[in-house]
């Protein structure tokens, strides 16, 4: 660390440190630390609250990674969030680039209205979205009446429970999504676009030169961020639809909640919660692979 | 821009204009929910404002003492949490950013690691902890376990790091311990940072579910969004108080919301990706 030199003119602070150090250590090993290495040491036994547990080795692994409830729920997690992380960022895209243009006074109000859903608890806005889709008094059905269109029953059918879940999800993290790429675009300097300008592009031929390239590293951000908060949800299936109809609607979390309020053993579960932390690692680190494989060009 | 033409304009308000109000109507539509009649809620044909308008939901709400009560827990918790939470994080953040010490290194990374464990890895032995600590059905359960955070840590230290050294190294030669350096400069100089962190431990706390249904079973602990829970599995048929309890347990937030936006806004910054 380059700020070291200067600051080891003077004595080192041991005590002090330690003293201000120790409530985050302390608590972070009482409340992180220790149930993390608890959890790695269950997974490898055949553990439950009413009996002797018993070491299994890689069993439960071996379990869950054969029971096709868990992996039909990782596929569900991936489904879901292939639903809303690509719509969510090319809607906040698109909206940001219109915000970025207007008069500040009314942005400031834009920006500020945008953001409230992302306050908004996930069972508050469970309870608005299946008012939303009920079959008889509820507004999307309403609005399908417009256009002739029958009755959909959102939530109960195969086919549209899943999206019926993803709107939610985009609606609360869109206000957020669209803030960070606001900011990012107002981190390009608009001598790009002067310039552009002179030499006869057009908007098209701006936003594919000069935009894209410059939010690459912005997009990127909200894109791993995005996959891996979306494949963890699951407040959203568990109010809305308790994982239904069959159970198209169980993400990997959810799978991982049932089990430990249904089964008597719950190595499986945490053996699953683990494996679902390296899924979830690797499609990270693949995204990154993936996008970072250009150079990102500097702003 | 100078550049658009007035058409221009106008089509970029409207649009701005209609997204704003698709963003917010969900929100806006169950507040107003919770004034209709109790057999309206669900009545077809679809109708957005009430026939008449009713405040009886809400009374009727804001008369069941559990609901009021859990609101009343669930902020003092909320407020406490993050309280909490600012002084662990903050005082490390300054250690961090600023201090010499033994084993700097490895304490530093024994922090940050625990930024990268999935809470619902540790769910259920967090769980097994705190029984094991008799915590349970206690409002320490609900408070304690989240408030140390290596994010919020490591937010901190990146503001702190940014603060001139000249500022304290005047304090320091006229012989200001470092404590007193961390509380006279450092923390009158937080509120930016403090204000993000502290709405974010809020919400977090807030709009917890998971863990309170967990811990907690007594009534007189029972968190908002726990209650709002058992209320619509319970008390299915009373939609229109779920829709006067579900807005008034936004409402608290969205006014703290209001009352820090321009510093939340203004702190959502990416330069730190670049």
């Amino acid at each position: 660390m380059a700020k070291s030199s200067s600051v080891s003119k003077f004595k080192q602070d041991n005590k002090t440190a330690y003293l201000l150090l120790a409530p985050i250590v302390i608590l972070l090993t009482i409340f992180v630390v220790v149930p993390f290495f608890y959890a790695l040491v269950v997974s490898f036994y055949d553990w439950s609250f009413y009996q002797e547990s018993k070491f299994v080795g890689f069993r439960n692994y071996y379990l869950v990674l054969t029971d096709d409830l868990f992996l039909e729920s990782v596929w569900t997690g991936l489904k879901f969030a292939l639903m809303v992380v690509p719509s969510m960022l090319v809607l906040s895209f698109l909206f940001a680039s219109v915000v970025k243009n207007l008069s500040p006074r009314f942005s400031g109000f834009v920006k500020t209205s945008v953001y409230i859903p992302t306050i908004i608890s996930g069972i508050v806005a469970s309870v608005i979205f299946v008012f939303i889709y009920d079959y008889t008094a509820g507004l999307a059905n309403y609005i399908l009446g417009w256009f002739g269109v029958e009755p959909i029953a959102w939530l109960a059918d195969v086919r549209t429970a899943l999206p019926s879940i993803a709107v939610p999800a985009v609606w609360l993290g869109f206000g957020l999504t669209s803030l960070i790429m606001l900011s990012g675009l107002h981190d390009i300097p608009e001598s790009y676009y002067e310039a552009a300008e002179l030499e006869g592009a057009g908007t098209w031929a701006k936003m594919r030169h000069i935009t894209i390239p410059l939010m690459r590293n912005v997009i990127l951000y909200l894109l791993v961020t995005g996959f891996t908060a979306q494949i963890s949800q699951f407040e959203l299936s568990l109010v809305m639809t308790n994982g239904g109809p069959l159970s198209e609607t169980v993400t990997p979390n959810l799978y991982i909640l049932n089990h430990f309020r249904n089964d008597v053993m719950v190595g499986n579960s945490i053996a699953a919660s683990l494996l679902l932390f390296v899924v979830l690692g690797s499609i990270s680190a693949i995204i990154f692979r993936v996008l970072n494989s250009e150079k990102a060009i500097d702003g | 821009m100078n550049t658009l033409t007035r058409t221009q304009k106008s089509i970029i308000t409207t649009i701005s204009a209609a997204v704003t109000l698709v963003a917010l109507f969900p929100l806006l539509w169950v507040a107003i929910a919770g004034f209709k009649e109790r057999s309206e809620v669900l009545a077809t044909p679809f109708r957005f404002f009430p026939k008449r308008w009713l405040v009886q939901n809400y009374t009727d709400i804001l008369g069941d003492w559990t609901f009021v009560q859990s609101m009343l827990v669930t902020f003092g918790g909320a407020v406490l949490f993050a309280a909490l939470s600012l002084a662990v994080n903050a005082s490390a953040a300054y250690v961090f950013a600023r201090l010499d010490f033994k084993f700097k290194g490895l304490m530093w990374v024994y922090v940050i690691t625990t930024m990268f464990v999935p809470g619902m890895a540790i769910l259920l032995t967090s769980f097994i902890v705190v029984n094991k600590m008799g915590m349970l059905d206690t409002l320490a359960v609900l408070v304690l376990p989240g408030v140390a955070s290596a994010g919020h840590m490591f937010f901190i230290r990146q503001f702190y790091l940014n603060i001139p050294l000249a500022l304290e190294e005047a304090a320091l030669i006229d012989g200001a311990g470092r404590a007193r350096i961390f509380t006279s400069v450092f923390l009158p100089m937080s509120f930016p940072v403090f204000v993000i962190v502290g709405i974010g431990s809020y919400l977090a706390f807030w709009n917890s579910f998971v863990w309170p249904t967990m811990t907690i079973t007594n009534p007189h602990l029972f968190q908002i969004m726990q209650y709002l829970y058992t209320f619509r599995s319970e008390r299915s048929t009373e939609m229109g108080m779920l829709m006067a309890g579900s807005a008034l347990s936004a409402l608290p937030t969205v006014i703290l919301f209001l009352i820090f936006q321009r510093h939340i806004i203004s702190g959502i910054k990416i330069s730190g990706l670049k």
